[in-house]
């Protein structure tokens, strides 16, 4: 008997401190955003207001369905390119593959750089005066040698795209590559052997085995891509005007610029729908893999 | 139909050598068995034919091609892996359709191909399943259906029966030799069980270090070894190897002298007779006496280990004989099949000079 009660006993602390610092705030957050708080005038929140955050946000403001496009087309571009180049990388550096380098950790450093500080770094490559890269395009086609690539709406949409891609292909591709080494060697030998050309061996037989592996990539930067925020903080602060504002920024700027936090916790609260049903997709993988 | 030959092929990783200057002619709808331990070169060879590996140096012939150049999908072979190498995400059938879909066979000729490939080995019923749900010797033979569903030149087998359980193995080994004479197809077949090769293969290429240390037929191979390691590596229980010399025909060792085994006077040689060749009698019957080291009731004969000098060998004896360990018992040694090594070239040497 006594033991049934210890059990508990033992995994309270661990369910006190993941109730304060996650469950908690959540649910403070969910309960802010039925309410008014304008941080500007009073430091309490104010009183329920019911739907209305919801509807003026989903009804009456354009800039947060400006928003939910950006984030869209960010998400599309960026898991749809980062998990494309790191499948082909991780073709050519997983064992057996065409390139053999002993120092795949080298491959991490992008990764192991903090999405605020690649946002700063590409900030700079892409100064008009200064920038490497700004400097790199202009001198590879001249026409682009006068475009101030964080002024112009596509192109500093495009930075963050590329900055985006460029910070997470090392972590995707070690992924990949660990899924590319755990397929069983016979397989695709056995195609080959059975007359499959190179590609046919990998689009009928690795691709396949691959899937698990990739659908867990493919959610997973997807997630991530949802609540970009750091790094367009830093590059662009989602402009020029609008033309880079995910909607964690957009959340963020109608919270601590506006000081409107009741709307900002419905704008966050409205991002959390499409992450749950990428994390419920999510786990569900890992635990049928497992 | 085609034949295959190995000219000289080499095959180096770095200093490593898996597979050195190796030369082989495997004859048109033979069924040649390379057969040592691991690490041998043995499937390095066979995956050099099949164009999984690419050899250092040397020619592959494949008929009366070149096949250096040519990928694994050109060399028109069959290969059945160790891990049978099947498609997981595929059915059955899938799997056994994969090489005529990848050959453009046309479609309307696939059904009785498969059918005719699953038939042949009793796969009917589970066409529709996925390889995960089938018991290991299913999955061999869905691996010698996709195999066999189309007519390569050449059968590549890598120890397709290693997976199966000790009685399965026997059953299939017959399988695959009415198989194999069936399709009357050229195979090469990898194993390290003598057993598996003394019974399937027309010719065994017995391997060692890389390179072939003898080629011949099963029974050659088990009454003429060409060298120590062919002769204490074929046969179960393997040969007795006793160092000594040879004076006027008469071979001396610690502790014993047998008359006319021949070999003239040399130094440095090492008799070679198999435990069935020795017998086990009552002591100073035999050609010389031995204690007992150990003894192994095998059901059908007992197997006694003596003591000769600092060496052990073993001896043959009837079922009902019991001899206690430390017992002084008579060894009979014929001779027939007795064999003379160098010890330093490792090569036999003639008995009759």
């Amino acid at each position: 008997m006594r033991d049934r009660h210890l059990k508990y006993l033992l995994v309270l602390p661990a369910v006190v401190v993941v109730f304060a610092t996650a469950i908690w705030p959540l649910i403070q957050s969910l309960i802010l955003s039925f309410r008014t708080w304008k941080l500007s005038k009073s430091h309490v929140p104010g009183p329920f207001i019911g739907w209305e955050n919801y509807s003026w946000a989903l009804l009456e403001e354009p800039d947060f369905w400006n928003a939910t496009v950006v984030t869209t087309v960010y998400t599309v571009l960026t898991v749809g390119c980062t998990t494309l180049i790191a499948l082909g990388i991780a073709l050519l550096l997983a064992p057996g593959g065409r390139l053999r380098l002993t120092v795949r950790t080298l491959l991490i450093l992008p990764f192991a750089m903090s999405p605020a500080l690649v946002g700063v770094s590409f900030r700079f490559m892409f100064n008009p005066e200064f920038g490497l890269f700004d400097a790199f395009f202009g001198l590879l086609i001249p026409p682009l040698a006068e475009v101030s690539w964080l002024a112009d709406p596509t192109l500093a949409f495009a930075v963050c795209v590329m900055a985006d891609i460029w910070g997470w292909i090392p972590f995707i591709t070690l992924v990949l590559i660990g899924g590319i080494a755990a397929l069983p060697k016979e397989t695709v030998e056995a195609a080959y052997v059975d007359g499959a050309s190179g590609f046919e061996a990998f689009r009928d037989v690795m691709l396949p085995q691959l899937a698990p592996v990739l659908a867990i990539v493919i959610i997973l930067k997807s997630i991530f891509s949802i609540k970009t925020f750091d790094q367009i903080y830093m590059l662009t602060n989602g402009g020029p005007g609008t033309a880079t504002q995910t909607l964690a920024h957009y959340a963020y700027f109608n919270g601590f610029k506006y000081y409107d936090m009741g709307f900002a916790a419905s704008v966050a609260w409205i991002m959390v729908l499409p992450m749950i049903v990428l994390t419920y997709f999510y786990t569900r993988y890992v635990f049928r893999r497992g | 139909m085609a034949g295959v030959r190995l000219k000289d092929v080499t095959k180096r990783w770095g200093a490593v050598i898996g597979v050195h200057n190796q030369s082989l002619e495997v004859r048109d709808r033979e069924f040649l068995v390379l057969l040592g331990p691991s690490g041998c070169g043995k499937t390095t060879t066979m995956r050099m034919i099949a164009g999984l590996e690419e050899p250092s140096e040397g020619e592959i012939w494949i008929g009366d091609r070149m096949v250096n150049d040519d990928l694994p999908k050109d060399r028109d072979v069959a290969m059945v892996f160790q891990n049978y190498g099947l498609y997981p995400h595929m059915t059955v059938r899938e799997n056994i359709a994969y090489p005529l879909k990848v050959r453009r066979v046309p479609k309307s000729e696939w059904e009785e191909r498969i059918d005719r490939a699953a038939a042949r080995v009793q796969l009917g019923d589970l066409l529709e399943r996925k390889p995960r749900e089938l018991s290991g010797g299913q999955r061999q033979r869905v691996a010698f259906a996709r195999a066999t569903v189309r007519e390569p030149k050449v059968f590549l087998m890598d120890e397709p029966l290693s997976n199966l359980d000790a009685k399965l193995r026997v059953s299939t080994r017959a399988e695959l030799k009415h198989l194999q004479h069936e399709l009357a197809t050229t195979t090469i077949y990898v194993t390290h069980d003598q057993i598996e090769a003394m019974t399937l293969a027309d010719r065994v290429a017995v391997m060692s270090d890389g390179i072939i240390q003898q080629l011949a037929t099963p029974e050659e191979i088990y009454d003429n070894p060409a060298n120590l390691f062919v002769a204490g590596f074929i046969g179960s229980p393997s040969m007795n190897l006793i160092a000594g010399e040879t004076n006027n025909g008469s071979f001396l060792a610690a502790d014993i002298e047998l008359p006319e085994v021949g070999g003239g006077s040399r130094k440095g040689v090492v008799l070679g007779i198999r435990p069935e060749d020795l017998t086990v009698v009552e002591a100073g019957s035999g050609h010389f006496d031995a204690p007992v080291y150990a003894t192994e009731l095998t059901g059908e004969a007992i197997l006694v280990t003596v003591v000769v000098g600092s060496q052990h060998v073993c001896a043959r004896g009837p079922r009902h004989m019991r001899k206690d360990i430390g017992e002084l018992v008579g060894i009979h040694a014929d001779f027939s099949h007795a064999h003379l090594f160098d010890s330093a070239t490792e090569e036999r040497i003639a008995r009759s000079s």
